[in-house]
């Protein structure tokens, strides 16, 4: 299975910034910063457990709930 | 009122009557000090609060200061800014910074005060200035959980202590910490901008850091290789030579096309240590040295000209960016960018700017 890490990521940003363009960048910004880069995963990266778990921990962090 | 700025190099009883008297029959709401560590922190503290008993009073020690469109040592620069500037600003002092950062009660402290929950403020209006003690190591921390708990834009840096590397403080309401950060928040009439400028090209080459003890600031490997042989090759520099190159090839975490640079502070074994936390993962652009002054200057021009005017500036700006200019004595057309606007600065031990980097000046402009 493919994807799902870049839409676990699409869904913080998303639930972040509610369309607003500049938290859109500061959200990627901060996501960068703890590490995970939005723009390194596509719909074709693969599954992986231990990266999801960690983006899962980020948006706890950024109170969104996945 | 416009803002104004004040500067004194006087021994401290006479440097706080040489301020007040700067300052002029303006009442600031807010006054925004940077010291050199030569003058006491404490009492500093306590007798420009006395000074000004109606404002908010904050700042910081540094290791050098600016203001008067100079680069100074061993003197206080304050901005003075008004009520038709900032509407209204709070401060929150977070201490023992060593231990869990209590970002939360902070905000709570915020939301008391601007009696509005900090999801609701108006991003272009409320601003945040965050000072921190420079030596503590938290800045990394402090800024990632600040941007976890809220979407407002803080801007700021880490306080100096005049390269003695002993102890840094932070100030707010007449008193001095360490082991500390200072969070304002400030309600703006016309709102602001955030410039950030670093004098770095990417080159092109890359390296992924696949091992770190983050808590050291310490990248072990770049690419499955020792960390310093990794960093060596992409530089093009034998091994030994390598700490000769640091200050002209740091690294930059790009982010929108931008680095955010991260400085190697030193070689350990075949590890290197940097000036802020690296990631396992990350990927870092290797960068090179352009021209401070020109870069600036020109950051800063075109800034100016897209918002047409600015009423005030804070430049928090790396040490590191300052012994550069030092060694090629160029402070003083560095320290002339800025004249035309009142602004104040000082030289700090990173920047911040939603999280902690170095070799960077973050500004914060007054519309």
């Amino acid at each position: 299975m493919a994807g799902r890490i870049k839409r676990m990521i699409d869904l913080i940003i998303e639930r972040r910034a509610k369309g607003n363009l500049l938290l859109t960048d500061t959200t990627k910004a901060k996501l960068i910063f703890k590490g995970v880069n939005p723009d390194a995963f596509t719909a074709l990266s693969p599954d992986d457990p231990r990266t999801e778990e960690r983006v899962r921990i980020i948006a706890a962090e950024l109170g969104v709930s996945l | 009122m416009p803002i104004t700025t004040a500067h004194s190099s006087k021994p401290l009883a006479q440097a706080v009557e040489d301020l007040l008297a700067q300052c002029g029959p303006c009442m600031p709401r807010f006054v925004l000090f940077f010291a050199s560590t030569t003058y006491q922190p404490q009492l500093l503290s306590e007798r420009l609060q006395a000074a000004f008993p109606g404002a908010c009073v904050a700042g910081c020690s540094t290791a050098g200061e600016i203001g008067a469109g100079k680069m100074m040592t061993g003197s206080v620069v304050a901005m003075f800014l008004p009520g038709d500037v900032v509407e209204d600003v709070c401060a929150a002092v977070i201490e023992n910074l060593h231990a869990e950062i209590p970002v939360s009660q902070a905000f709570a402290h915020f939301e008391g005060h601007f009696q509005l929950p900090v999801s609701s403020l108006d991003l272009t209006r409320y601003v945040g200035l965050v000072l921190i003690d420079g030596l503590s190591g938290a800045s990394e921390r402090l800024m990632e959980k600040i941007g976890d708990h809220s979407d407002v834009l803080f801007v700021g840096g880490a306080a100096g202590d005049d390269m003695k590397f002993r102890k840094t403080y932070v100030c707010a309401a007449g008193k001095a910490h360490t082991d500390a950060a200072v969070l304002l928040l400030l309600r703006l009439k016309n709102g602001f901008d955030i410039l950030k400028t670093q004098s770095f090209l990417p080159t092109g080459k890359r390296l992924v850091a696949t091992q770190v003890d983050e808590a050291r600031r310490m990248v072990i490997q770049f690419d499955g290789k020792p960390a310093l042989q990794a960093y060596a090759e992409a530089i093009g520099a034998r091994p030994r030579g390598v700490p000769d190159h640091f200050m002209d090839r740091p690294l930059g975490l790009m982010i929108n096309g931008e680095p955010f640079v991260r400085s190697p502070q030193r070689i350990d074994g075949n590890s290197m240590v940097f000036y802020c936390q690296i990631k396992e993962g990350m990927h870092l652009e290797v960068l090179k040295g352009t021209d401070i002054v020109a870069d600036t200057r020109a950051a800063l021009a075109a800034r100016k000209s897209a918002l047409g005017h600015i009423s005030g500036l804070i430049d928090f700006h790396c040490i590191l960016r300052t012994l550069e200019l030092r060694s090629e004595k160029r402070c003083d057309e560095y320290g002339s960018i800025f004249s035309g606007i009142p602004a104040i600065g000082f030289s700090t031990y990173g920047e911040e700017y939603l999280g902690h980097m170095n070799q960077t000046s973050t500004m914060l402009l007054f519309r």
